[in-house]
């Protein structure tokens, strides 16, 4: 079994090993005799999938946070690391007791008293009542709840309920600490108190996983992170990395829910005065599938394209050559003065680069609306590197008004003959130099 | 499998805590409390024995010390039994949010039953006093062996049991009509002389004879059990018991699911 290498550094704690996990999804659940037997069509299920293969490890003192819009299988993650389900395939191998902040004070009994239930509660995590006598002043002084600890639960608060919850699952010693969302409890001041001790025990070495949709709670604990979309690892890597680009393409596809929404609206609603006012109908067929359109439609893009360093029509333009962008328009307005605009995202989200045609140095140097007009942007050298990219492009009026914005109009491919080693978006020409021996790169 | 015991271990604190809390819960807020263990069986006693002594006139000696004898144990396997088949989904909310080996449930269920059925052995005693029967030294030291022999065969059975009806509900009523008529399949309100010579293979087939039968052999007739009663029980504890884990072992892992 242990042919990988990797699982046999001591220093991983957690090892998730190509983990699939399905679910199945009744239409009407059948468990008794008469409905398996008499009607064995209301049985029936289908198997969702919600984790597809994810592997990830997770090492002695670190910190890994996990994040994906709801449903992504982030928290069903979680509940397969607790040992609430378990995996349909692959395997999840854990070293040392788990304690959990995922439903806090699950097994709290109301009618006992806060010491009581510190008992019961560290029992379910399987820790005894010696162990417990030992850090009982501990737990209790970290609760804040020294005056009530003789009270029945129920005549607690919920912020009380939390904060003793919250101090029994962390004074248990664990050598792995799940945390699904519960960083609201309490007041800002107990909050911080947690914070400052989950840094404390994630230094002494317990390994700390956490699920959560505040990032900033997750940028300040996690060394890592991962982002879960579809039930596959979509991006691993430094936090705050991973983080933005989730939150880019949530913007994004947020953005283009929108878009649809108001195409959808305007496609239903349309009427002859609307066609005449030059609202947005369609989108243009010069464009890639999948983009998204907005503005008044006073100024309409008819076509749009790409050239590349021989003038030729493409979808595909090369490193470092030059290239041009090519607008077609028709516009209900003449002689207004147009600003054009620009802008180049990566298919993962990345925002690349953006322009547009108005200068701060010289405003009067505008283009004026023309009936049929034709605007060409030219690029001296494409600095992208090889990958997937969209291009917006728009018109606005330089008081701002928006007549037509296309998001993600083209799609290019940019291909490199990579001649050096180099990874990212941008291509930066550079120059190495060594007691006057240079190794010049496109320099 | 040494580490699932060593884990049991550890949660040895949580199967305490549930079952003082199903002692003390079982009959909380009810006038007699606890008196209720003894109560319900003793009563059972005192409608069997009229029944069976003084309408069938079944000729046994001192009938009602041989039905009290064979009622406790009987008590507390069709306790573990018929409580055990919904002790899980009992639990499940805690099953669903977190995690311990779920074996603790039906362990804590059977040990709150074989709890209560130590208590009740306090009337065994009483009756054998009053009957004037005695006791005999060298049958007793048998007792806390056969006790634990039905404590295991218990628990397995509870495994089984407790796993199923998480998938499948209608166990919990079948289990109900299986234990009305294994109480009659077990020499309790007869003696075993009383099954014909040609059907007596069939009762010695019911683990629960053997073990009961010991229970008498011990106290009624006060003789030191018969190997034949010793073994089919071992036997049949054993595969049992290791049934009854593996089943458990196997269904476990979905009850958070299947709730």
């Amino acid at each position: 079994m242990e042919n990988n290498i990797v699982t046999s550094d001591r220093d991983v704690v957690i090892d998730v090993i190509n983990v699939k996990k399905k679910f199945k999804s009744y239409q009407d659940k059948a468990s008794t005799f008469k409905e398996r037997f008499i009607r064995p069509s209301r049985g029936k299920h289908e198997d969702v999938m919600v984790l597809k293969g994810i592997s990830f490890q997770v090492r002695r003192g670190e910190a890994l946070g996990i994040i994906g819009k709801n449903g992504c299988g982030k928290s069903t993650t979680l509940k397969l690391l607790t040992r609430i389900l378990y995996p349909n395939e692959g395997e999840i191998r854990i070293k040392g007791r788990v304690s959990s902040l995922i439903e806090l004070g699950a097994g709290f009994h109301p009618d006992m008293t806060g010491r009581e239930n510190i008992y019961i509660n560290a029992s379910i995590f399987g820790i005894t009542r010696k162990e417990i006598d030992e850090r009982l002043n501990d737990i209790i002084r970290f609760s804040e709840l020294e005056d009530f600890i003789d009270n029945p639960v129920r005549t607690y608060s919920s912020g009380m309920y939390m904060r003793l919850a919250f101090a029994v699952a962390i004074n248990v010693n664990a050598d792995v600490l799940l945390i699904d969302e519960i960083l609201a409890v309490g007041d800002t001041a107990f909050q911080k108190k947690c914070f400052e001790k989950l840094e404390d025990i994630k230094e002494k070495g317990t390994t700390i996983v956490i699920v959560s949709h505040s990032m900033d709670q997750m940028y300040r604990i996690c060394d890592r992170m991962i982002w879960i979309e579809d039930g596959f690892i979509e991006e691993e890597g430094i936090p705050k990395v991973v983080g933005e680009e989730y939150l880019a393409a949530m913007e994004g596809k947020r953005l283009e829910r929108k878009q649809e929404e108001k195409r959808q609206r305007e496609e239903g609603g349309k009427t002859d005065s609307e066609e005449q006012d030059g609202y947005l109908k369609k989108l243009p067929t010069f464009c890639w599938e999948g983009a998204t359109q907005n503005g008044n439609g006073k100024i309409r893009l008819t076509d749009g394209y790409v050239l590349d360093a021989e003038g030729k029509k493409t979808s595909c333009i090369s490193m470092r050559k030059k290239f041009e962008v090519v607008y077609h328009y028709e516009s209900d307005l003449i002689g207004i003065k147009l600003a054009f605009v620009i802008s180049f995202t990566k298919d993962n989200g990345i925002y690349c680069f953006g322009a547009g045609s108005i200068s701060n140095s010289d405003r009067e140097n505008v283009f004026l609306a023309e009936r049929n007009g034709t605007v060409k942007v030219s690029f001296k050298e494409n600095n992208l590197q090889d990958g997937i990219y969209f291009i917006d492009i728009g018109i606005h009026g330089v008081d701002g008004t928006l007549f037509h914005y296309i998001y993600g109009a083209l799609k290019i491919e940019v291909k490199g003959d990579k001649e050096n080693e180099q990874v990212g978006i941008v291509n930066m020409p550079r120059r190495w130099e060594s007691k006057g021996q240079i190794i010049s790169q496109e320099y | 499998m040494v580490q699932k015991l060593k884990e049991i271990y550890a949660y040895r604190d949580m199967i305490d805590g549930l079952v003082r809390r199903e002692l003390r819960g079982r009959y909380k807020g009810s006038v007699l409390g606890f008196l209720w263990t003894y109560i319900n069986p003793l009563i059972q006693v005192v409608i069997y024995s009229a029944v069976f002594s003084v309408v069938f006139k079944v000729r046994i000696e001192k009938f009602y010390l041989y039905l009290i004898i064979g009622m406790m144990p009987w008590t507390f396997f069709t306790t573990s039994v018929q409580g055990g088949a919904v002790c899980i989904r009992a639990q499940s909310e805690m099953i669903k949010k977190i995690y311990f080996p779920r074996e603790v449930i039906p362990i804590a269920h059977v040990t709150s039953a074989f709890i209560n059925m130590l208590f009740s052995f306090i009337i065994v005693f009483l009756a054998v006093l009053v009957s004037g029967f005695g006791m005999r030294l060298e049958a007793m030291i048998y007792l806390p062996l056969i006790m634990l022999e039905e404590y295991l065969f218990a628990l397995g059975i509870a495994f089984i049991v407790s796993a199923v009806t998480v998938y499948f509900r209608d166990m919990e009523q079948i289990i109900g009509l299986l234990m009305m008529a294994w109480i009659y399949a077990t020499p309790i309100m007869y003696t075993i002389d009383y099954v014909p010579e040609k059907y007596r293979f069939l009762s010695l087939l019911n683990p629960m004879t053997s073990i009961v039968e010991i229970y008498h052999q011990i106290l009624y007739y006060r003789m030191i059990p018969a190997a034949g009663y010793l073994v089919r029980a071992g036997i049949s504890v054993i595969i049992v018991f290791i049934a009854g884990v593996f089943v458990f072992e196997k269904l476990n892992r979905n009850f958070a699911e299947e709730m």
